[in-house]
């Protein structure tokens, strides 16, 4: 099972109730080739870091799918659409497992680390304060 | 963690031995002090960056819209490609910019 990210922005000409309809029929096509919806966020309106065709403004929304295909067929419509002017279609499951690994790894190192840096660091600084002084004078 | 001590730069590895913010060198000279760069993802226990949150990529684009660099930074080598791909990814969605004047 893979998780995907899909993130688009409509363009801010389209009126509410159409967005209400086009968001409904992309959530459509992509569950009608096997892929279910976990999570979906509106962000609504939102300033793009950049104007896309002129636009300044973009409404934001966010699916999150598990599918074991391809979300291609989401992917087509999505380009095809003048509706939207940005679309992005991330696979995110790799990256988790990869995340939960290191956080489990991570505990091991850090009670490996204070260990050795504190019987070095007096006897580093006992000897090197002789001649540091012997320096300055 | 332990590469990212091997791999740090210069001033912050003898920093590191020292212990003390005095830096007194055996024979080397004395540089200006500099405070010790940890990596933010490390210290936070982030694994995942994502590229949706904005506020903490925020934190690693200077005005110029760039990238900043792990030197400056102090990010881990494995934080900082995903960071950077993060980054990225946020510019594609326009979350952030590619260039800011």
């Amino acid at each position: 099972m893979r998780t995907y990210e899909v993130l688009f922005i409509l363009s801010p000409q389209v009126p509410e109730e159409e967005t209400a309809s086009l968001i409904t029929d992309f959530k459509r096509v992509a569950e009608s080739t096997g892929a279910k919806l976990t999570n979906e966020e509106a962000w609504g309106r939102r300033r793009l870091a950049y104007p896309i065709q002129k636009f300044t403004e973009g409404n934001y929304h966010l699916f999150v799918f598990d599918s074991d295909g391809s979300l291609s067929e989401l992917d087509r419509r999505m380009r095809n659409s003048d509706r939207i002017l940005r679309h992005m279609i991330v696979r995110t499951d790799l990256d988790h497992k990869r995340a939960e690994k290191l956080a489990k790894r991570n505990p091991k190192k850090e009670r490996v680390r204070p260990a050795p840096a504190f019987p070095a660091s007096p006897e580093q600084q006992v000897p090197e304060a002789g001649p540091a002084a012997v320096e300055g004078e | 963690m332990a590469t990212q001590m091997r791999r740090s730069g210069p001033g912050e590895g003898r920093q590191g031995q020292q212990g003390g913010p005095g830096g007194q060198q055996g024979g080397k000279k004395k540089f200006f002090y500099r405070r010790k760069r940890v990596c933010k993802f490390c210290v936070e226990k982030i694994e995942y960056i994502d590229f949706k949150d904005v506020k903490t990529l925020q934190q690693f684009i200077p005005e110029r819209g760039k990238i900043l660099p792990r030197r400056i930074s102090g990010t881990c080598a494995l934080h900082q490609r995903k960071l950077q791909n993060a980054i990225k990814r946020a510019r594609i969605a326009a979350l952030l910019p590619f260039a800011t004047d």
